[in-house]
């Protein structure tokens, strides 16, 4: 399994992934307010969470990442995110 | 101008990992502007090089899966070490990291007289294979599988 990572490293692999400056980008980031998050944007996140982290996203767990902090709280789920201190 | 960047495959494991080789002859039209006096490769060319060959590898299993075909959706990192110029024969090398139903990652890198001259990393989707045309097959890679399943190989 891979190492825990704190919030402020996850918004960095959120930014990272989607090719924004971190400071753009907050939990309440919405999915339409991040350029690269289309279709391409999706694929390079499936395959960097299949990479980084060894999860595979289904197609409904897809549908449901709407925002930056779902994400982080799907890494959250995963026990892959511990909240900073 | 055709667009056949992979002229043999000399080894494969289908979804995996492929090596392969295109020869470039000094007649490529392209030559004649990159660059005059100093006719290298372009760098695009060596990138298409590598995505062609890691699609053949994805291909070679996905036509098993009905996965439909790879297709380049991302250069996620390219590096070019050193000029290819005139006459030069890339082998061409992939190694397949992920392989889903969506999507597949793959590193590839380029050798010519044995020295690494480039290396990527690629994304790819897959395509149906009825979007293509009625019949669109890929004669190297079909070759190639032809030939191993005669022996050949």
């Amino acid at each position: 399994m891979a190492a825990e990572i704190s919030s402020s490293e996850a918004l960095a692999w959120v930014a990272e992934v989607f090719e924004v400056p971190v400071e753009k980008i907050r939990p309440e980031t919405r999915r339409d307010e991040i350029e690269a998050w289309d279709s391409l944007g999706i694929l390079t996140l499936m395959a960097r969470l299949d990479e980084d982290y060894h999860i595979l996203l289904t197609e409904e767990e897809i549908q449901q990442l709407q925002s930056v902090g779902d994400i982080l709280n799907f890494l959250r789920k995963r026990g892959l995110l511990r909240d900073d201190q | 101008m055709r667009f056949l960047l992979v002229d043999r495959i000399l080894e494969l494991e289908p979804g995996k990992s492929i090596k392969a080789e295109h020869h470039i002859s000094s007649d490529e039209d392209f030559f004649r502007d990159h660059f005059p006096g100093f006719p290298v490769v372009p760098g695009v060319l060596l990138t298409e090089m590598m995505a062609q060959a890691a699609g053949k590898c994805l291909d070679a299993e996905g036509r098993e899966k009905g996965k439909g075909k790879a297709m380049l959706a991302q250069i996620r990192s390219a590096y070019f070490r050193d000029w290819v110029r005139p006459d030069s024969t890339a082998l061409i090398t992939a190694e397949v990291r992920t392989n889903q139903a969506q999507y597949a990652t793959a590193v590839c890198a380029i050798e010519v007289n044995e020295a690494k001259v480039c290396s990527a990393d690629l994304l790819f989707s897959f395509l149906p294979m009825n979007e293509f045309a009625p019949g669109y097959r890929d004669e190297v890679l079909e070759t190639f599988l032809a030939s191993r399943k005669h022996g050949k190989v």
